[in-house]
């Protein structure tokens, strides 16, 4: 049965990606599994073949030529997924103009960007790698397997549906508004650039359907005027797919305002399966979130990082998960997403989450809002082969995440954790460079400001005196 | 050796008639006592090669010498090689703008603000006419002229490098377009639609798709007689034309494994013919390119080696090397010999490459050929066929120039010593017959200087 259930998915994921990515297979033994959909399995086997999880159990054998490992002591779980990821970009933020749906991080990747090897030290398997949040409506994002050292091509996520991001407050009309003098130049212009696109969207295909079909007809039988033509328009052609739900919304929000006020522009357009992303204020609105099948993922603990998030609390998470909402913790940096499971453990620190519900908004509940939740996030048999070996719980801060597998092929192992890891090494480079870190040298810039005096003028806002 | 160059006197000054005044009745030139080398490889001792109206008459051994002709004597002590050819030089185009102002609508700046100027002609913009003297200097005797500027910089212009009115020694005009993932220039604040590498794929993308709806359009509207509307014109979608017909390739300048996958993926998509340029790291798509049949227009613009690897080749003493650090340099050097050898991986994987300064400047030219030849496992034969026939082949002129041939156009160099030796230097430049002569310096320095 496992075998033909291996070959069934070997042979729907070749079809699929069309190019084969490197699959491995592994026994790993007498783990505490956590399997996030079926509870925690004591001294359990999981086998996988050729990138899927055949079965879990006891007493497994592993076929011919298929390595064992020993998880006695140890926890075994499904890989972690991180909602809202930055790392392996070559450029984040199409800034320029408040909308920029035609482009996509698919082409933004950098595949040998050494923050995917620290990801994956932290257990981290998937991440949805997204655009910035410089326009009302942003590029598309990019869910990528860590297959750190696979290359450019095997990075994504093979079928993972496409997502695709928004962003409300601040950023947008500080960019656009503030900065150019376009509209938006506030919360309601954010509105209308929505609405006005979506409408541009839909008259775009529209005409461009009755081209399509007049330019058919009249060059089959030439008669009478020809069609004018209506150009191939990809930024409307990817809000026409919103609106169609073939690409999911995934929202950089902060107040409660905000988020109610798309919520009541996606039903005008009946788009549905959206996730709010930060979302600092969400718990004030859960039962609206819950009401429109809205999804959350936030930060456990962050915020007054600017005005529009000032007002949050660390109670945030664990109130959307208690009025059930799909909530997940996510990173939004190359630091914090080396250990989600820390931020997950604040859920039950602070807001009381039981640790079932914790270990869900890292792995399915993020699975869910990726669109990829019956292809990873749990370990189930049929699912792919991605988990990783803890040291402990993964919710204890004295664990550590030991060996990371995708498609059961071994991508991170604590024990041939190198010194060096970069994939490409400028010839030019100094032998100082890969000891500096990003968030070290701009340790400064989210620092604490004393006796600051800060000024708001046409050019936005400016610091004057005051030390960090 | 004097003696015999003041002896050229009056051809220096009959060289100085325009090439629309020539005419079948024109004498022929001819050099003889030289060691020549073709870009097949063979060597030619005590050779002559003899020329009229811009085309060699006779090469090798043992050819009779037209009584009509002007001989220039080599006296047994020069070397002759076909006249190198730039595959896309940058050396005569105006200079980018030293500022960008912040554009209005950074998300709709205009094409041109954008980068995109695939309409833009050298041969009409052409600025730095002592640019030409120095490639000729350095054995170039005709280039494929670009513009400099971001994703779509214009048109590709070959020229003949033989003399200060450029515009009269143009080969042909348009045999490719620039091409280049470069974002619109300027930084978050100034900068402009596509400030990204996304943005730069997506704007190709639309770029097409709008040249293909106003060519559609024009085509309804040559079809009838009245009651269509009149299409815009729009001098860079037009420009596009050629290449959506694969009548010109893109010289598409890339470098790094990543960069060419995406120009493969939007090449796929769009259809367009590809001349690769630059291709710095290609020979981590060398199978994939010769599988496409892609050729390259190579650089040679090589990292600077390793510091310490310099320090101890020259026994200068340095702090312990640590274990982290001796794994650190080995890395180092693996991906600077990578760089150094790029051009032989991709010859040997069957890519034809080719040559491109491509924005290097000119001087570092000995250098980084030395480079090849000491580290770069290219033979001298294989670097002057790079540099010569195979650049030609690649821009579509190979039957004409590249090699010293029977019916080729006279375009070589004459050196004093064989071109790769440091020494070496340029005493006579023959571009499409118009011969040229330099004063040899003596040091560097003087060399600069001029």
């Amino acid at each position: 049965m496992r075998i033909i259930v291996a070959l069934m998915y070997a042979l729907l994921g070749t079809f699929l990606s069309g190019h084969a990515q490197e699959k491995g297979s592994v026994l790993i033994k007498h783990g505490t599994v956590l399997t996030i959909t079926n509870g925690e399995m004591e001294n359990t086997d999981v086998l996988i073949e050729r990138g899927i999880i055949t079965e879990i159990g006891q007493g497994l054998v592993a076929p011919d030529g298929v390595e064992t490992v020993d998880a006695t002591g140890k926890y075994v779980m499904p890989g972690i997924i991180d909602a809202h990821s930055h790392i392996a970009g070559v450029h984040i933020n199409e800034w320029t103009h408040p909308v920029t749906a035609e482009v996509t991080m698919e082409e933004s990747v950098n595949p040998n960007d050494i923050n995917i090897y620290w990801a994956l030290a932290g257990g981290v398997t998937t991440i949805n790698l997204m655009h910035g949040s410089a326009n009302v409506i942003g590029g598309r994002n990019e869910t990528l397997k860590l297959r750190y050292g696979a290359g450019l091509e095997e990075l994504p996520f093979e079928g993972a549906p496409q997502t695709i991001k928004f962003a409300l407050g601040e950023n947008p009309t500080r960019v656009h508004g503030q900065g150019f003098g376009v509209q938006p130049r506030t919360r309601m212009g954010v509105e209308q650039v929505i609405r006005e696109h979506f409408d541009a969207a839909l008259d775009y295909k529209r005409r461009r359907e009755a081209y399509l079909k007049a330019k058919k007809e009249y060059d089959n039988r030439p008669k009478g005027i020809p069609p004018l033509p209506v150009a191939r328009n990809l930024r409307l052609e990817v809000l026409a797919d919103i609106i169609d739900g073939k690409i999911l919304v995934h929202c950089h929000s902060y107040r409660a305002d905000e988020i109610l006020m798309l919520m009541r522009v996606f039903e005008d357009y009946g788009i549905e399966g959206y996730t709010f992303q930060h979302a600092n204020e969400a718990f004030k609105v859960a039962p609206e979130l819950r009401k429109n099948g809205a999804h959350t993922s936030v930060f456990s603990d962050w915020w007054a990082y600017k005005f529009e998030v000032y007002y949050s609390t660390a109670y945030n998470a664990s109130i959307l998960n208690a009025n059930g909402i799909t909530n997940s913790i996510n990173s939004d940096s190359g630091e914090l997403i080396r250990h989600l499971n820390h931020e997950a453990a604040k859920t039950v620190h602070y807001g009381g989450t039981s640790v079932e519900e914790a270990l869900k908004m890292i792995t399915i509940n993020p699975a869910i809002q990726l669109g990829i939740d019956n292809r990873v996030g749990s370990v189930e048999e049929g699912k792919h082969g991605d988990v990783a070996i803890w040291s402990g719980h993964p919710l204890s801060v004295y664990s550590m995440c030991e060996k990371t597998f995708i498609d059961g092929k071994k991508y991170f192992d604590r024990e041939r954790d190198d010194d060096d890891m970069r994939l490409k090494i400028d010839p030019e480079a100094d032998y100082e460079e890969p000891a500096r870190r990003w968030y070290e040298r701009e340790k400064y810039e989210d620092s604490c400001l004393q006796g600051a005096i800060v000024r708001f003028g046409e050019e936005g806002m400016s610091i004057q005196q005051g030390s960090y | 050796m004097k003696l015999f160059r003041d002896s050229i006197l009056g051809m220096i000054l009959f060289i100085m008639i325009p090439l629309a005044g020539w005419s079948q009745s024109m004498p022929a030139r001819a050099l003889d006592n030289v060691t020549i080398h073709t870009a097949e490889g063979k060597t030619i001792e005590t050779g002559t090669i003899v020329w009229r109206n811009g085309i060699i008459e006779a090469i090798g051994s043992d050819v009779s010498i037209p009584f009509d002709a002007y001989v220039i004597d080599g006296g047994d002590s020069l070397y002759v090689y076909p006249g190198f050819i730039d595959g896309l030089a940058l050396w005569a185009s105006p200079d980018l703008p030293a500022k960008y102002s912040k554009p209005e609508a950074p998300g709709n700046p205009g094409y041109e603000r954008a980068g995109i100027q695939p309409h833009r002609q050298p041969n009409k913009l052409l600025a730095k006419a002592d640019s030409f003297k120095k490639a000729r200097k350095h054995g170039f005797t005709t280039a494929a002229l670009g513009l400099k500027g971001q994703m779509l910089p214009g048109q590709i212009d070959l020229f003949f490098v033989n003399g200060k009115d450029t515009g009269a020694y143009l080969i042909r005009e348009g045999i490719g377009l620039s091409a280049s993932f470069e974002q619109a220039p300027g930084s978050f604040g100034n900068g402009a639609y596509p400030a990204t590498l996304m943005g730069v794929m997506a704007r190709f993308r639309q770029l097409w798709y709008d040249a293909a709806a106003l060519r559609e359009q024009s085509a309804y509207y040559a079809s009838v007689s009245s009651g269509y509307p009149v299409p815009a014109r729009d001098e860079v979608l037009e420009a596009l034309y050629p290449a959506m017909d694969k009548e010109q390739p893109l010289f598409f300048k890339a470098d790094t494994k990543e960069h060419i996958s995406r120009l493969f993926r939007l090449k796929d998509e769009l259809d367009f013919n590809v001349v690769l340029v630059s291709g710095k790291e290609g020979f981590q798509q060398a199978e994939e390119l010769r599988k496409r049949n892609i050729p390259v227009l190579a650089s040679v613009d090589f990292p600077e080696e390793p510091g310490w690897r310099v320090k101890e080749r020259e026994g200068e003493d340095e702090a312990e090397v640590t274990e982290e650090m001796r794994r650190f340099r080995e890395r180092q050097l693996q991906a600077y010999q990578a760089r150094i050898t790029n051009i032989q991986r991709l010859i040997e994987a069957g890519v034809k490459v080719g040559y491109a300064s491509n924005g290097m400047k000119i001087e570092d030219l000995k250098k980084h050929i030395q480079i090849l030849m000491d580290e770069g496992g290219l033979s001298e034969n294989q670097i002057l066929a790079m540099l010569t026939q195979h650049t030609a082949d690649i821009l579509g002129i190979g039957d004409k120039t590249g090699d010293l041939k029977q019916g080729h156009v006279a375009s070589f160099t004459v050196f004093t010593r064989p071109f790769t030796e440091a020494e070496a230097q340029a005493l006579y430049s023959v571009s499409g017959g118009k011969l040229s002569e330099f004063e040899i310096t003596t040091s560097e320095k003087e060399d600069k200087a001029e």
